[in-house]
């Protein structure tokens, strides 16, 4: 049921051309991150992301948040008119993560991107440059991505936030510079490092 | 009186045994650490045509790393007129960085070279040096597996690899990794081919024959892991003295050196962005 949800919710938002503005949340495939679902799949979280215009809520549950995601879709009322969808498991999530991208043809506004502290996500959404808000999962000892959250967000790269604060931390987000930062010039460094390892003739 | 005589002589035979393996145990030792510095050290003579042909060894990882390794390629462009061969080094049941190579090669490379069909890279399989969950008591013989299969392919022996013909050294010239526990395999046996090479090269100018400045071979480029703010990784730290270039993403990460004497990390920015 989690793929049927993902790509009908894909196909709802490529051929109906009407605005919108997504959030997507993820907690990653493979460590569980109950508490965040807990939080977000609420009317309460819901009524927050209507009030800053957003349209479609989708959300990666992972392996263990099946029946979390499931009661939340029985409960209508709890959307606050928000289109829904949802999945566990995808070998790649570009293209969901993509559709948080502004593009003025396709109607789309600059959604939001709400990850746990996976380094493959946030460097995917920087390359985006989407808002994002950086949940670190506090059950999980990993401290080097806390570390890496705490510095991204003192750059204001991405906002770091708790479980609890996840909905006051959108008009944060939402302000932030979200540079693009894949559309940066070549890289050169590298290069040069390489080619010096090399001996190539200047 | 006879048997004090002979525990006299076993005595004496022992100590100077002990002594004797001290004493090239230290040699050792003492050779390893200067060899090392030297080879840290060196620095690399501009002396390569652009244009001649070159062969580019990637050691790619898991997931994350694999990941991280093909955003910096892409970013940097990675130009197939300069690095003419690539040989892409993966772990054995790792088909998701096997089919990103693929990919890579397919769309990045095939756009910027002229060629209609793509047969300038090749992906090479080798053990793993621990599988996940894999006791640790047999981790060391499946380590050693893998670093023999590494110094096969480094020295061209592996079947999966097809280099053209003008190449007339087995040896990739560079070595590009950023952090599985493979690549510290791929690394050390780089280092102890080089070590026999330079032995070779002293023996024969040592016999006064006629030695060809050579180009260099073999040369390895480390980049800590983007992740990394403040420490390095296990695999950053096992290779801080044996890498020739260590490229840091985060300033605080720099100038970081194995011990005295030895060549620091050097900062490049973000390199994956």
């Amino acid at each position: 049921m989690g793929d049927n949800w993902a790509f009908h919710f894909i196909q709802i938002v490529s051929f109906n051309s009407v605005l919108m503005k997504l959030c997507f949340v993820t907690v990653g495939a493979t460590a569980a991150f109950r508490k965040l679902l807990e939080q977000v799949l609420t009317s309460k979280f819901t009524k927050t992301l209507t009030e800053h215009g957003y349209t479609h809520f989708l959300v990666q549950y992972g392996k263990d948040g099946q029946d979390l995601y499931d009661k939340f879709v029985a409960d209508e009322e709890a959307h606050n008119g928000l289109t829904i969808g949802g999945f566990d498991f995808q070998p790649s999530i570009d293209s969901f993560l993509l559709q948080t991208v502004e593009r003025k043809v396709y109607d789309r506004e600059r959604g939001l991107i709400i990850c746990h502290a996976g380094t493959g996500t946030i460097l995917a959404g920087l390359r985006l440059g989407v808002p994002m808000i950086v949940v670190p999962n506090p059950d999980l000892a990993d401290n080097h991505q806390q570390e890496l959250a705490d510095v991204l967000e003192e750059d204001k790269y991405v906002v770091s936030s708790s479980v609890e604060n996840v909905g006051s931390a959108i008009r944060l987000a939402e302000s932030q510079k979200a540079e693009v930062l894949s559309s940066r010039a070549k890289d050169e460094n590298l290069t040069k490092n390489l080619s010096d390892e090399m001996g190539f003739l200047d | 009186m006879h048997l004090s005589f002979s525990l006299t002589v076993s005595w004496d035979f022992v100590l100077t045994c002990c002594i004797l393996a001290i004493v090239l145990a230290v040699l050792i030792l003492f050779i390893i650490l200067l060899s090392l510095a030297i080879s840290q050290n060196t620095i690399v003579p501009k002396c390569r045509p652009k244009g001649s042909p070159t062969h580019l060894l990637v050691v790619l990882g898991s997931g994350g790393h694999t990941a991280e390794m093909f955003y910096m390629l892409d970013r940097m462009e990675l130009d197939p007129h300069i690095y003419t061969y690539r040989t892409y080094l993966v772990s054995s049941g790792d088909d998701f960085s096997a089919g990103k190579a693929k990919e890579f090669e397919d769309q990045h490379v095939q756009k910027l070279q002229s060629h209609t069909e793509n047969d300038r890279y090749s992906i090479v399989t080798v053990p793993r040096a621990r599988r996940v969950h894999q006791s640790y008591l047999t981790a060391p013989f499946s380590t050693l597996q893998c670093f023999w299969v590494c110094l096969c392919v480094l020295r061209g022996l592996h079947p999966d690899q097809k280099l053209p013909e003008e190449y007339t050294s087995p040896y990739p010239d560079l070595i590009l990794t950023n952090g599985p526990a493979t690549a510290v395999c791929v690394v050390a046996a780089a280092k102890i081919i080089r070590f026999f090479l330079c032995l070779n090269r002293l023996g024969a100018l040592c016999l006064g024959l006629q030695v060809n400045s050579t180009v260099p071979k073999l040369r390895t480029v480390y980049v800590e892991s983007w992740a990394r703010v403040n420490s390095l990784s296990v695999s950053g730290v096992l290779l801080l003295p044996l890498v020739d270039r260590f490229l840091v993403q985060w300033p605080a990460q720099a100038g970081r050196r194995a011990w005295w004497g030895m060549k620091r990390t050097q900062y490049a920015g973000w390199l994956v962005i």
